[in-house]
């Protein structure tokens, strides 16, 4: 066993070498979250294939779905992005409703694999009338 | 009138709690536990009563309620129209209210049980869960009153409301009721209570510590009596935990149940902590060391469920700039301020009473083991604390919305949880102040062999995936050395007391198990999270997923199990119509069971709720969900969960090890006196 003098720098140092991981990992983990405007702001900084998740409402009428890829057109208001997801549709999926989505830029539209519906802590999809 | 009754329950509790300050304070200055029969009496009343009043305007579908008209609908079945009483916000901290005075009941009759002559520490307790219970009910009263009248109706809701009990209020007809997902399963109206049983439960030692700092009162007397405290909380946690996530699996028909989610992540800080705080006690009982550490990791507890209270109810997740939209956000945030800063303070003031721990003698001994367990546990605790809240720095400095995805987690955690399971293993086999290495050694041989060959067997049957293969020696190692200490142990003695005459093994085992409870129940949780770290080991690299467009009569092969789709059908309930889809389930050309995938409808929305049927096998679930139904078919979504039952059953397990320690202690005396 190490002597006792050993024990507090060893602990500093395992302090130390895990702020070092945490502080290193995070930065390759963190997905950008943004809404079509800042999406279509920042095409440059997210080139074809750069993941990111897109929130916005899903536009009323733009829901297709057709050998298991489902299309629908994520809105802000400001602009509005056509989305093709591979993945499945969350519980509480629907038009108007909140929704967010992660994948990255495919030429003009969002190729995602993943859906969210954004929700709080009550599990209440926000409508339209709450987002405005 | 139900507006009446609450209000008048919510501020019978805080003038309850406000008179158990007084009386506690007076108490822990003269050293006597009378007087605060009263109060604690006077606060359960008000928070029941408050409670009762929500729950009867709730059944009685009283919408001039703005709760009632935005929570409720007369559709709602039973026993959902019970839990909307704390489904959203304003329920909840009425719960909460609740919880607490229960809590701070059953502290008052441990205390005047406790017949110690001049205890100041108790009366010091109850009078902080008295300030404590002051800001709950403070905020009923105030930024979170649930008993607002309607005064301005629409067709589905409220929109505006009165804190007066007597505006003139309007009424909506009828409410949009919970949200379709809190209906959805019966493990919604238990898993919330559960965990709130948890998180409120960690008030109690924090009461403990903060007397016993306050009062200049150093020593195990404050720590024996927040040990059990926290075991009760603990418990409750773990189940809530256990079954939250398996809510998760069995409604929101992703296939799994934990996302790292800070929903989620905030009841597992504390657990972390408290876990932590659990081991550490004890070195300093048995050894009076760490004793500065305690104190930190019960104020660290406590504060950890107020900041988790905070991220899951002021809306700050979804955005930093979002949780001042309502009031409830900043005055969490200032009460966690209040609470944190104020006991480092009163920690620092009195760093003398817990400057003189003795040290240890050896690193190689139990509580050198437990001093490992305490710096994982608390790494953890510290690497899921920093992945929540470094979406909120980033937002907060540069405005980019950010996610920390669950590959951090995962990488972080997992070497994390393989060095915990390690320590879970070896710990028990070590001997206080100094072990033997070579005796430690010779101890553990006969596990580490079970679990090498509980890893070869899973190469040979099963997988070559390495991390499956490390879950499996890992747990295995866990359970075998419980096991075998428990074994050895009835062994040795059986030994010494027949001296030539056979004894029976099960007997000396009885006579073990309850020689020692506490310590035998301890190992019996360490075997439920080993199960559970297997049980993870199995569906996060084994799981498979497919999905296949059918039309009645087709059929597909899917990871063994044989589908066909028989035929749609169509229910309608009182709540819901429930459209769904019957596949039958055959392996090897026999039906084993019949899976009805399902999309249930709530009231007027259009939009179903995917419900997963689940096939249960020993092997694991197959999980199969809807994604669309209509004249043209189905798509349907499948799914395997190897061994996902070794979670639930972990769970069940850990949580019933703290049962057990629980139940047993309060009979040793019994004994003992015998």
């Amino acid at each position: 066993m190490p002597p006792r003098k050993l024990v507090w720098p060893a602990l500093a140092l395992t302090i130390a070498a895990v702020l070092v991981l945490v502080a290193t990992n995070i930065g390759d983990s963190l997905t950008y979250y943004l809404t079509p405007q800042e999406a279509v702001d920042r095409r440059a900084e997210f080139p074809d294939g750069e993941r990111f998740r897109l929130g916005g409402l899903v536009l009323a009428g733009s829901f297709s779905e057709s050998g298991g890829v489902r299309v629908f057109e994520v809105t802000d208001g400001a602009e509005t992005i056509r989305v093709e997801l591979t993945g499945t549709t969350p519980p509480l999926f629907a038009e108007d409703v909140g929704v967010v989505v992660e994948g990255a830029w495919n030429g003009s539209f969002f190729e995602a694999d993943t859906a969210l519906i954004r929700h709080d802590e009550t599990y209440q999809a926000p409508t339209t009338t709450q987002a405005s | 009138m139900f507006a009446l009754l609450g209000i008048a329950g919510i501020l019978t509790g805080l003038a309850g709690s406000i008179w158990l300050v007084v009386t506690g304070v007076r108490g822990a200055r003269h050293g006597t536990t009378t007087g605060m029969w009263r109060p604690v009496q006077t606060i359960l009343g008000g928070a029941a009563l408050a409670m009762l009043a929500l729950e009867a305007a709730l059944v009685a579908d009283d919408f001039s309620l703005e709760y009632v008209a935005n929570n409720h609908a007369r559709a709602t079945p039973f026993p959902f129209n019970i839990a909307t009483g704390w489904a959203a916000l304003e329920g909840s901290i009425v719960l909460w209210g609740l919880i607490l005075a229960v809590f701070t009941w059953f502290t008052h009759r441990s205390v005047v049980r406790q017949e110690r002559e001049g205890d100041r520490i108790g009366p010091g307790a109850l009078a902080v869960l008295g300030i404590v219970a002051i800001f709950f009910f403070g905020i009923q009263a105030t930024v979170a009153d649930p008993f607002r009248v309607c005064t301005e109706a629409v067709a589905n809701g409220c929109v505006a409301a009165s804190p007066l009990p007597w505006a003139a209020a309007q009424a909506p007809p009828d409410g949009p009721g919970p949200n379709p997902l809190l209906q959805n399963h019966i493990l919604m109206a238990i898993h919330p209570p559960m965990l709130y049983l948890g998180f409120i439960g960690l008030t109690v030692p924090f009461a403990y510590g903060i007397s016993a700092l306050a009062l200049r009162e150093g020593g195990v007397e404050w720590l024996r009596r927040s040990r059990r405290a926290t075991l009760v909380a603990w418990t409750f946690l773990t189940t809530g935990i256990v079954l939250g996530a398996w809510w998760a699996y069995e409604v929101l028909s992703w296939g799994g149940y934990w996302g790292w989610d800070p929903v989620e992540n905030a009841s597992l800080m504390p657990w972390l902590v408290a876990t932590a705080f659990l081991h550490s006690a004890l070195v300093q009982i048995r050894r009076g060391a760490l004793q500065a550490w305690n104190f930190v990791l019960v104020i660290g507890a406590f504060s950890l469920t107020i900041l988790g209270t905070f991220l899951t109810r002021s809306g700050v997740i979804g955005s930093v700039h979002s949780f001042t939209q309502s009031a409830i956000g900043p005055v969490l945030l200032g009460f966690l301020f209040l609470v944190v800063a104020g006991s480092f303070w009163l920690f620092a003031t009195r760093s003398h009473l817990v400057a003189d721990s003795p040290r240890l003698d050896s690193l190689v001994s139990r509580e050198g083991s437990f001093l490992l367990n305490n710096l994982l546990l608390t790494v953890f605790a510290f690497v899921v604390l920093t992945g929540t809240l470094y979406p909120l720095v980033v937002e907060a400095i540069s405005g980019d919305r950010v996610a920390v995805g669950p590959p951090f987690f995962s990488r972080m955690v997992v070497p994390l949880a393989f060095a915990l399971l390690l320590a879970m293993g070896i710990g028990p086999h070590t001997t206080w102040k100094e072990a033997d290495p070579a005796r430690l050694a010779e101890s553990l041989r006969l596990p580490v062999q079970i679990a090498l060959g509980a890893g070869a067997l899973t190469v040979l049957i099963a997988t070559r995936i390495g991390y499956v293969v490390a879950a499996v020696v890992a747990g295995t190692f866990v359970i075998a050395a419980s096991v075998s200490l428990l074994l050895n142990r009835a062994r040795r003695s059986a030994l010494a007391r027949s001296s030539g005459s056979p004894v029976r093994l099960t007997g000396e085992i009885r006579r073990q198990l309850a020689a020692e409870p506490s310590f035998w129940a301890g190992q019996l949780s360490h075997a439920g999270v080993a199960l559970i770290a297997i049980g993870i080991g199995f569906t996060s690299n084994l799981a498979q997923h497919s999905e296949v467009v059918m039309e009645p009569g087709d059929r597909v092969v899917f990871a063994g199990y044989d589908l066909a789709y028989r035929s749609p059908f169509l229910v309608t309930e009182t709540s819901r119509r429930v459209q769904g889809a019957t596949i039958e389930v055959a392996v090897d050309g026999e039906v084993v069971t019949e899976l009805r995938p399902r999309a249930n409808y709530y009231g007027a929305d259009t939009s179903g709720i995917s419900t997963p049927a689940i096939h249960t096998a020993f092997t694991g679930d197959l999980y199969l969900t809807l994604v669309r139904i209509d004249a043209a078919g189905i798509l349907l979504r499948m799914d395997t969960s190897p061994g996902i039952w070794l979670l639930w059953a972990g769970g069940l397990i850990a949580a019933g090890g703290g049962l057990w320690s629980l139940t047993a202690r309060r009979r040793a005396p019994v004994t003992a006196g015998v």
